[in-house]
């Protein structure tokens, strides 16, 4: 049975299926037609109590869908410039040239380059070498003595 | 929907940031040096990767030999002050006060050793070497290795 209620008319009706509603006897259905009566303007104020009520599940209801196709959209776009970023990066580090640079000009004469790789590591083998030298001559005993010379004329 | 979009820019940027840094000589202030001078008159710059440096067993090899510029060896040091801050073990040779001679091991970057080799004579012209090796071989093996094939 449903009854439609016109507030103008008859509020004890809704009264009725109202004071059922705090019982917790209401039917699915009679929650929808109290629902329906407080969705109308100029109630009076009695009711607005139920209007907040029904209101807050009315605002519930009517909460807009979203859609997730821009949140796909935007992750796709970022997918693929994010490829395009990792492959040029990928693509640079593995076609890294073998090239000599000389006075601004490149070469790629393989012999060329690799007498000029020697030639560098030549340049800093020799000083390495004193490095290496100097720390194994020198020890923590002959330091000492050294330093200890300087106050032998005191 | 905003925050989502600023959220995938976030991650965009990071991601720009970080791939440039695939190369393990993008963090040293040295990478500087071969960008700056790797291309003026009076350099020879060299680049060299794996293939071709069977005998030394490099992953790669980079050089840098500068001559006559004063300039150019003062930016050096300053460079390689600030990467020795993060080094494993320095050494050098100081002379007058400057240091001439500066070999820096650097901390692992993903299976590489790397390795810093720097040298300033000034007989018979002032003369500056600065070489960038990364090896999948410990940095004292590599070390060796040069000495050896001197």
């Amino acid at each position: 049975m449903k009854i439609r209620i016109k507030h103008k008319t008859d509020f004890s009706q809704v009264d009725y299926l109202i004071e059922k509603y705090y019982d917790g006897l209401t039917t699915v259905d009679e929650e929808k037609q109290i629902q329906y009566f407080l969705s109308q303007p100029d109630l009076p104020e009695r009711f607005e109590a139920e209007k907040d009520i029904f209101g807050y599940y009315d605002h519930k209801k009517k909460k807009p869908h979203k859609s997730i196709l821009p949140y796909f959209r935007w992750a796709s776009a970022a997918a693929v410039l994010a490829a395009i970023v990792f492959s040029l990066q990928v693509f640079m580090n593995t076609n890294r040239s073998n090239y000599a640079c000389i006075d601004g000009k490149k070469i790629y004469d393989v012999h060329q380059i690799k007498s000029q790789a020697l030639e560098s590591l030549q340049e800093v083998s020799s000083k390495t070498n004193e490095v290496e030298d100097g720390f194994k001559n020198l020890n923590d005993y002959q330091l000492i003595e050294q330093q200890l010379d300087v106050f032998s004329g005191l | 929907m905003k925050s989502i979009k600023k959220y995938l820019v976030l991650v965009l940027l990071a991601g720009l940031g970080i791939f440039p840094n695939l190369k393990a000589q993008n963090d040293l202030q040295i990478s500087r040096v071969f960008e700056l001078y790797g291309d003026k008159k009076g350099s020879v710059m060299v680049e060299l990767t794996d293939e071709m440096l069977e005998g030394y067993d490099f992953s790669l090899f980079k050089s840098i030999t500068i001559n006559n510029n004063l300039p150019a060896a003062d930016y050096i040091r300053k460079c390689l002050a600030k990467d020795e801050a993060g080094a494993k073990k320095v050494k050098q040779v100081v002379s007058n006060g400057v240091p001439t001679s500066i070999y820096l091991q650097l901390p692992r970057k993903g299976q590489l050793y790397r390795l810093i080799l720097f040298n300033e004579t000034y007989k018979p012209v002032q003369k500056i070497t600065l070489i960038y090796i990364e090896s999948k071989n410990d940095s004292e093996d590599v070390l060796k290795l040069i000495l050896k094939k001197k």
